[in-house]
């Protein structure tokens, strides 16, 4: 669900709580929202910590924490630049007392990291709680959260080692947040008033009143390099689009492993044909092709998390996959990962 | 620019420890021009050091083909919890760094 749709039902389940004004507009229709449903979707915390619950949490039980759930994807020291641009990098002593990246004025950053973009630390509070470890969100606890985030502050050198970030000193830090002034607010993007970053101007005399496509490229072209949609991860926005014979890829009814792959989070770090992070599911199935006890050596992998088969980077423990999708996965692999 | 510390982490399972290190470094490679069209002068580490307990583990040479803030990666056999790893880098400016971990 996108945000703006979150944030209206909580607005509207809000004013359905606030009682009686309400139930006069609309009489008979549905009843307010009890304050507990409300705290359901009230989950967000704000640029001035509101709706931020009370914890502390060390550098260094966040460092335990971070080698056990988020280096295998960020680096040790959120340097990794293999699935997600860097967390850590690119940010001085300077950014930290001007509160804008100097990089970018410079222009010299060959690519952005999240401490030279985020201008409010609550956000990162917010996200990490919410939506990290990718493969099982909202399982830190808000003091495990605190601890994450001031181990990721400590390597941005934000705070010291020996720090213990809280709900009370919280706002301190974000008063060292490198990119604090870099955010602006005054565009079309934040204020409905604000200038678009866009223009369109409807035409109001002469105006062309059919659009007919002039050329394009034909279909030996666009197929020079084969079907570019299915050369992309299945993760994340569309980057390709179907090329070659178009009438064909839509008859094919993609495998119903694909979704559960994709549900379980399984490609954020497999690709079917070749390695991410960890192996591509064809390559295990090769390897695994003359194995009787494959199948359950594997979900006994993929369950309980794995290391030192594949190379240096350890499969967490997935225990969020149930057991029937396990099993549709593992013989899924196993049997070749077909597409359709 | 002044380089910062490294960052170390060095864990034993017991038979072998595990070394990663994440320098702090420039590592201009002497091809690049500023803005006005000077080549900026090659500032690169070209030598580092990894010792354990005193012992020399790694030593190698780097070069100017190797990244800004270079990340590395070894393993040794031995190592105990609260040995001493410690690393150190020479660069062709003659600067120097070095740092110390305890292993876990």
């Amino acid at each position: 669900m996108s945000r703006l749709t979150e944030l209206a039902l909580v607005a509207a389940l809000m004013f359905g709580a606030t009682g009686s004004h309400a139930a006069g507009r609309y009489e008979g229709i549905g009843r307010a929202a009890t304050p507990a449903e409300v705290k359901a979707w009230d989950i967000d915390v704000r640029p001035d910590f509101k709706g931020l619950p009370a914890g502390s949490g060390s550098v260094d039980h966040g460092m335990e924490v971070w080698e056990a759930k988020c280096a295998s994807c960020h680096g040790t020291f959120g340097e990794s630049n293999e699935v997600f641009t860097p967390i850590v990098g690119g940010t001085t002593k300077e950014d930290i007392e001007t509160g804008r990246v100097g990089a970018y004025i410079r222009g010299d950053a060959p690519q952005r990291t999240t401490l030279m973009k985020v201008a409010t630390v609550s956000t990162l509070w917010d996200y990490i709680h919410r939506a990290m470890p990718w493969n099982a969100p909202k399982s830190l606890s808000v003091d495990d959260t605190y601890a994450v985030l001031a181990y990721i502050l400590n390597l941005g050198e934000i705070v010291p080692a020996d720090f213990v970030l809280s709900d009370r000193n919280i706002a301190d830090v974000q008063k060292r947040m490198p990119n604090r002034n870099g955010m602006t607010t005054r565009h079309g993007l934040w204020d409905v008033k604000g200038k678009p970053d866009v223009k369109n101007v409807a035409c109001m005399k002469d105006c062309r009143t059919d659009i007919t496509i002039g050329s394009s490229l034909p279909d030996y072209a666009r197929d020079a390099h084969g079907d570019l949609s299915a050369q992309n991860r299945t993760v994340g926005p569309v980057r390709g689009q179907h090329t070659g014979n178009a009438t064909a890829a839509a008859a094919i009814k993609p495998h119903p492993a694909l979704e559960l792959m994709k549900k379980n989070g399984c490609s954020g770090c497999h690709g079917i044909d070749s390695k991410v992070l960890g192996p591509g599911f064809r390559e295990v199935a090769k390897r695994y092709k003359d194995d009787k006890g494959a199948e359950s050596s594997l979900s006994a992998r993929i369950r309980k998390g794995s290391s030192g088969n594949w190379g240096d980077v350890a499969m967490p423990a997935q225990s969020q996959v149930s057991d029937a999708d396990l099993g549709a996965l593992v013989k899924w692999i196993l049997s070749g990962s077909p597409e359709n | 620019m002044a380089a910062g510390p490294m960052r170390i982490r060095a864990a034993s399972n017991g038979t072998e420890t595990e070394v990663k290190i994440l320098m702090s470094h420039d590592m201009e490679t002497g091809q690049r021009k500023d803005a006005s069209g000077n080549l900026i002068p090659a500032h690169h580490i070209t030598e580092i050091t990894a010792t354990h307990n005193g012992r020399v583990v790694l030593a190698g040479q780097f070069g100017p083909a190797v990244a800004k803030n270079p990340y590395l990666q070894f393993k040794f056999k031995g190592g105990a919890k609260g040995d001493k790893v410690s690393v150190s880098w020479v660069d062709n400016k003659g600067e120097k760094r070095t740092d110390e971990v305890v292993v876990s």
